[in-house]
């Protein structure tokens, strides 16, 4: 029985189901490492999954889609960076509107545009980028058919996010920009007496967030699921910021953390897949990525440190 | 400045503060209604028909009363739930989980002690509500105040939790015979009546405005809520520690008020409300539980607490304007073809404006000060 769960599919499925989860995990660390904090992830990444496949079903063109959901992404995270950086208004209430927001935005455009609630019709989709040959029997061919799930048998966005958490964490940490960014999280009134503005970092900070989010919503359409559907990020934004406070706001650990979850997500899939063998009812594996995200919390929070500045508005000296 | 002014001056500052308080939230609900009104012309819909026919489906007619009541029942307590942690400085975002768990506790009792009559039965099944939604918040509760893990993502996670397992027991254990995932209906003991099912047909005929549909009694058991959250939070030291907490918790824990102790009752007492939401539903409109049983009236809460700036008493106005929004949205869609989710990003607005409203007040009372100290 365990021959059937853990397989180098499960591995590979892990891997794709963590790459939403770490983009917008990512996003919340850049966020955050800037002083604001980011509860509206779930919503962005879902504006991101519907303006993403609005674009597809429109041109026919996935990489055009991508680029949309990257750009709706940021454009409603505008939003939450003028009400939480220039309004100054309570950032967790602010996040808690643009979820709401995103929800009744993509529900009602969907009708609005293609008539009816619900799914989408099925979208073009990005295909896994390598496509080796399997060679035959022996050891030697096993080993080779786990090294290929795991490592070739994904599409571009998952290895984008690989690439995107090193250099992520490399410029928060080894550049310039990135001892700004996180100063603006930990002592913005620092920032501001060096003469560099508070509110454009902080800005440049939620846009990218906001395009890091939508990117994740791109992935979930564009690349896994092939169409939309209403209230499909089902919660992965919140599960995110656990992730991002599970990886100790860094990018590698934002991934690392995201890939744990994916797995929680893999084997629950799995285990549906598997349930003339393994009998227990299939909402008791959909709760698991919720329940570990709680463990991982309970587990961990009193050794993580948040940014000191994060969730208060600057107010200009 | 001479002293007679001074006493005008004061007078004129407590009128003030008075009008900042019911104006405000009225102004950020009229610019939700606004701003909701040019997306509905933008897309190409007739925004003067679309508030007609949500106006004619939430007020038009006693029965279109009812069904804003209906509607307003579960909202007033999950605002009032909210508008409980908030004002202990926590958000419980997760009501939704702890009204689910509240209908599934008000629904299992209920079927086991179908025998009992009504006036143990209901009490029953309203307190089993309560104490089930306040278990459902119990463990983010304990993780916030001993670890700080917050709230926000933990009570969301137990709403994802929350909702699988009442999916789960609906289609499994507690699943009546039959093809629907659905339990078996209540016994009429443990039902919340309608409103107009309390009068005669003759006083009905003569009085044509009790005629109120499908509004429950649950109404009733939301008010009493709301007033018994008020003077808790007012008269009582559970509710002057809870908003000493919510308003300087390194204060409060100095002036010897246990802050961890606090936050885990908030939040409990939260939930409880939230579950509360939960019974009401099910005792008064559905009679049974399925998974689709609330539609977001969790998340609603949220929208109810802040526009009524966390006030008890505010929380029933604020619930029953989105309770009519909900109300009228059927007939909105049917008549005006606006697709109903209009509703939810009126919401969403109406929760941006109180939010971004907090700079405009900052700045009136500043003026104020200004003019006082001046004047002093």
């Amino acid at each position: 029985m365990l021959g059937d769960i853990i397989t180098p599919d499960l591995f590979a499925s892990a891997l794709r189901m963590a790459t939403p989860l770490a983009l917008a995990a990512i996003g919340g660390t850049i966020c955050e490492r800037a002083g604001v904090v980011n509860i509206a992830l779930e919503g962005i990444m879902l504006t991101g999954a519907f303006f993403g496949t609005a674009m597809v079903l429109l041109t026919g063109s996935p990489w055009l889609g991508v680029i949309a959901a990257v750009a709706s992404g940021a454009g409603i995270s505008a939003v939450h960076a003028f009400a939480s950086i220039n309004l100054r208004s309570n950032q967790v209430i602010s996040g808690t509107a643009i979820n709401l927001l995103a929800l009744g935005l993509t529900g009602f455009l969907m009708e609005l545009w293609y008539g009816h609630p619900g799914t989408t019709d099925p979208i073009k989709v990005l295909r896994p980028i390598f496509n080796f040959e399997s060679p035959g029997g022996g050891a030697i061919a096993e080993a080779w058919r786990w090294f290929d799930s795991i490592v070739f048998s994904h599409t571009p966005i998952v290895y984008l996010t690989i690439l995107i958490a090193i250099v992520a964490q490399v410029a928060i940490h080894r550049t310039k920009w990135g001892l700004r960014l996180r100063a603006l999280g930990e002592h913005p009134r620092a920032v501001d007496t060096v003469g560099v503005s508070v509110y454009r970092g902080r800005w440049v900070a939620v846009l990218m967030s906001g395009a890091l989010a939508g990117l994740a919503g791109a992935n979930l359409t564009i690349e896994q699921v092939g169409s939309f559907t209403e209230n499909m990020t089902n919660g992965r934004g919140f599960i995110a910021l656990a992730a991002n406070i599970f990886g100790r706001w860094t990018p590698v650990g934002s991934y690392l953390a995201s890939l744990l979850f994916g797995f929680a997500d893999a084997l629950q899939i799995k285990l549906q897949i598997l349930r003339g063998v393994v009998s227990i009812p299939p909402q008791l594996f959909l709760m698991l990525p919720y329940l570990l995200t709680v463990i991982v919390l309970a587990g961990v929070i009193g050794r993580a440190v948040a940014p000191a500045a994060v969730g208060e508005p600057y107010e200009k000296g | 400045m001479n002293e007679k002014r001074e006493q005008p001056v004061l007078v004129q500052r407590r009128w003030m503060v008075a009008a900042q308080k019911i104006g405000a939230p009225l102004i950020s609900a009229s610019l939700a209604v606004v701003v909701g009104s040019l997306i509905i012309w933008a897309s190409g819909y007739d925004p003067r028909a679309a508030f007609i026919a949500l106006f004619e489906g939430s007020f038009g007619s006693p029965k279109a009363i009812g069904d804003t009541l209906l509607k307003a029942t579960p909202l007033i307590l999950t605002g009032l739930a909210v508008a409980y942690g908030f004002r202990a400085g926590l958000f419980n975002i997760g009501a939704e989980g702890q009204l689910f768990l509240g209908g599934l506790a008000a629904t299992w009792l209920g079927l086991s002690l179908a025998g009992l009559p009504w006036f143990l039965l209901i009490p029953l099944m309203l307190l089993a509500s309560m104490l089930a939604g306040a278990a459902w918040a119990f463990v983010p509760a304990i993780l916030k105040a001993r670890i700080g893990a917050h709230e926000v993502i933990t009570t969301m996670m137990f709403t994802y939790i929350g909702r699988y397992l009442v999916s789960y027991l609906v289609i499994g254990p507690l699943k009546a015979p039959g093809q629907i995932p659905q339990t078996a209906e209540l016994p009429d003991a443990g039902q919340l009546s309608r409103i107009q099912a309390l009068f005669s047909e003759a006083t009905l005929a003569s009085f044509e405005f009790l005629k109120l549909g499908r509004g429950h009694l649950g109404i009733v058991v939301a008010v009493l809520a709301a007033v018994l959250v008020w003077f808790v939070l007012k008269y009582t030291t559970l509710g002057y520690e809870n908003r000493a907490v919510g308003f300087n918790p390194w204060a409060s824990q100095t002036a010897g008020i246990s802050v961890q102790w606090t936050t885990v009752k908030a939040l409990c007492i939260s939930g409880g409300l939230a579950g509360l939401a939960g019974s009401t539903e099910v005792m008064g409109v559905h009679h049974r539980l399925f998974d689709q049983f609330s539609s977001g009236f969790g998340f609603t809460g949220i929208a109810v607490a802040l526009l009524a700036k966390n006030h008890p008493i505010g929380v029933i106005p604020a619930a029953l304007l989105f309770g009519a929004l909900a109300a009228g949205a059927g007939r909105m869609q049917f008549q005006a073809d606006v697709p109903q989710k209009i509703v939810l990003i009126i919401q969403a607005l109406v929760i941006f404006f109180v939010a971004a409203e907090e700079i405009v007040l900052w700045f009136i009372r500043r003026r104020q000060k200004e003019a006082v100290s001046h004047a002093g």
